[in-house]
């Protein structure tokens, strides 16, 4: 029916007695940014955590490409197509951009050499991943730890894209960024949805960096769907009055 | 639709923005302070004595830091991960026993006793990783009380005299032997084409990657360095005996231990793991296992500078490796690695960093010998030197971060 790769369908999930989630739903389709917020405590994290393997759901239907998904683990969920980037990034400091974009996966020689890096090969690979994902004024052999927020954030991104996932799910990538910094983030993410991926991005920063950035606000208020919204015909006190529950929702259309 | 998929786009490369020079003194030209301060100390001595720069001296200078410099390039694989190893002088000190108690009681051939007491080594360092890593126990804790248990077990191993002799068993020859005329310049000069056909393996896979790649930077440079400074340690030692053994075992074992540490996937492994284990393991690497290995590669090389040590002493006694506590060997193992650039917060340094460290501390041993300054006076300036290598280290470290 719709472009949906991935589906969620009334999902509830609960941590003893407290009820993270109830009867949720939330689709992502191929090329566009959708934006989940809410208040803390909203059940943000606990989806994203469903959604990429973390949570097993206690009830409710996992659809990807239009199959439904028994959730197991993390990393069958990642080889499936769905990359998680986490709000601490997962860099090494010490390491290059090259480096940290293939840690775990480097291309080497054969066992008799010692499994020697095939730096060159990384390195062509890694330069022709950031130049069609824009990202060419990141500086491939410098350490990442001499880089700004935004570019840590961009690599860590860039580095899920390696896997050719078909959706990426990003935790809060703004939360300790500089406004400009957070628009390197955004044209980031409107790029990989022009490359076909659905991505979903966990984000505070309503006013500039969701309604910019973003094709639709999903708004979730005490583990529920509490609204949602077109990015390009909402104002930020509507996606706020919606996140803390005002009456004020309702009049999302006027 | 993915990556792979896409069409490339045409976008004007921009160029990459230079790395400034405290950058490069951070990571791949880490080791250049500690060589000028090394060359300083040499330039110093050289105006204080008439003998420091003779051939004996600098034979005897060199072969002194064998021990230490072997020890503490095997400290470095632990040291990268993170962690320590407080027993590794009291490793080689067991698996020098270990090793005299076999050619001596047993009568095994010496070959396999030296094998044996490496593998003593490497086992004990495997033990001590895979207890730190599954019970979750600090390093320092668990080899400190490794290094005591194995210093009773050293006692344990020797005999009532407390020494075995190894004079005229033949172990005395490992350090004795000196290499010299063609055999020397055959192994002087496949050393330096075995690193020049490296350094161009690297260049050509750049090329062929239609990445940026200078002959002159990538090959030439290098090369001409590591074959000035062979070379001339090769003519200058020429005139006496040739090239001490202890010195051609502790330079190709930092050949084959720096390939190992930068230009292989467990190398960068052991980089990830020392600044962000937790992020290493996200990315598929086995922490565990890669720790366990630094771990028994720490053990490996104590046991061998062990035995090391006590085929130029001839014997083995209650003061092999340093004595209780690891001693005098254990604390210039760990400041020879530390002096030599590599971080004890894990992540940072490289392996020929032991190289430079034993010898400052073996050059100012010797030098302020010759000097006649006294034998306190020596531990000062040391303690000295150590604790103004970290601090160098750490500025250049913050010029980097600011950069």
């Amino acid at each position: 029916m719709t472009d949906a790769i991935l589906s969620l369908r009334g999902i509830s999930k609960h941590f003893g007695g407290v009820k993270a989630l109830t009867d949720v739903s939330l689709e992502l389709e191929r090329g566009k940014v959708v934006a989940l917020v809410g208040d803390n405590g909203a059940g943000k994290s606990t989806l994203v955590k469903v959604m990429s393997g973390v949570h097993r759901p206690d009830s409710g239907k996992y659809i990807f490409e239009e199959r439904e998904i028994q959730v197991s683990d993390p990393a069958a969920i990642a080889d499936m197509g769905v990359q998680t980037v986490y709000q601490d990034l997962a860099l090494c400091n010490n390491l290059d951009a090259v480096q940290n974009l293939f840690l775990g996966r480097e291309m080497t020689g054969p066992w008799w050499t010692g499994f020697r890096l095939n730096r060159a090969e990384a390195e062509r690979k890694a330069r022709d991943v950031l130049k069609r994902l824009r990202l060419d004024s990141i500086s491939l052999r410098r350490n990442v730890g001499a880089m700004s927020g935004g570019q840590r954030q961009n690599i860590a991104i860039a580095r899920s894209i390696l896997w050719e996932p078909k959706v990426v799910l990003l935790d809060e990538p703004t939360a300790a960024l500089s406004h400009s910094a957070a628009e390197q983030v955004g044209a980031l993410v409107r790029e990989l949805a022009s490359h076909g991926l659905a991505v979903l991005v966990i984000s505070h920063d309503i006013h500039h960096f969701v309604l910019e950035n973003t094709d639709r606000i999903e708004v979730l208020r005490l583990g529920r769907n509490a609204a949602s919204f077109n990015s390009k015909e909402v104002t930020g006190e509507q996606v706020v009055n919606a996140m803390v529950g005002g009456n004020e929702a309702v009049n999302m259309a006027g | 639709m993915t990556v792979s998929d896409i069409k490339k786009q045409n976008i004007t490369a921009t160029a990459q923005p230079k790395r400034g020079l405290s950058e490069r003194l951070g990571s791949e030209l880490r080791f250049v302070p500690v060589a000028v301060g090394l060359l300083a100390l040499f330039l110093f001595f050289s105006t204080q004595s008439d003998v420091f720069l003779t051939s004996r001296n600098l034979n005897n200078l060199l072969v002194q830091s064998t021990v230490t410099g072997i020890i503490a390039l095997g400290l470095v694989f632990v040291l990268l991960v993170g962690e320590i190893d407080l027993s590794v002088a009291a490793t080689s000190g067991v698996a020098s026993v270990l090793m005299a108690q076999l050619v001596v009681e047993a009568g095994i051939p010496i070959p396999l006793a030296v094998a044996a007491g490496v593998l003593c080594g490497m086992v004990i360092g495997a033990i001590s990783g895979r207890w730190i890593t599954l019970i979750g126990v600090p390093s320092f804790v668990v080899t400190l009380g490794v290094g005591l248990l194995l210093n009773g077990v050293q006692l344990m191993l020797l005999p009532r005299t407390g020494r075995y002799n190894l004079l005229n068993t033949g172990v005395e020859k490992i350090a004795a032997t000196n290499i010299s005329g063609i055999w020397a310049w055959i192994l002087v000069i496949g050393a330096i084409a075995v690193f020049a056909l490296l350094r161009l393996s690297t260049l050509r896979a750049r090329q062929r990657a239609e990445l940026d790649a200078s002959f002159t930077w990538g090959v030439i440079l290098p090369v001409a360095l590591v074959g000035v400074v062979l070379v001339g340690i090769l003519l200058f030692l020429e005139n006496l005996h040739g090239l001490p053994m202890p010195l051609i075992i502790f330079v190709g074992l930092l050949g084959v231990m720096t390939y190992v540490a930068s230009e292989t996937r467990f190398g960068l492994s052991l980089y990830a793991i020392g600044n962000n284990a937790e992020a290493a393991r996200r990315a598929g690497i086995k922490v565990d296992r890669i720790k366990i290995t630094a771990f028994a590669i720490a053990g490996g090389m104590a046991a061998f500078g062990g035995i090391l040590a006590a085929s130029r002493l001839l014997g083995v006694s209650v003061s092999s490796g340093g004595g209780i506590g690891g001693g005098a060997l254990l604390l210039e193992s760990i400041a020879a690695a530390v002096i030599g650039g590599v971080s004890l917060f894990g992540g940072r340094g490289m392996v020929v960093g032991a190289l430079f460290g034993a010898l400052i501390i073996a050059t100012v041993s010797n030098g302020l010998n010759l000097m006649g300054v006294a034998n306190e006076a020596r531990l000062v300036v040391t303690g000295l030197l150590l604790v103004l290598a970290v601090s160098i280290d750490r500025g250049i470290e913050r010029l980097a971060e600011r950069s």
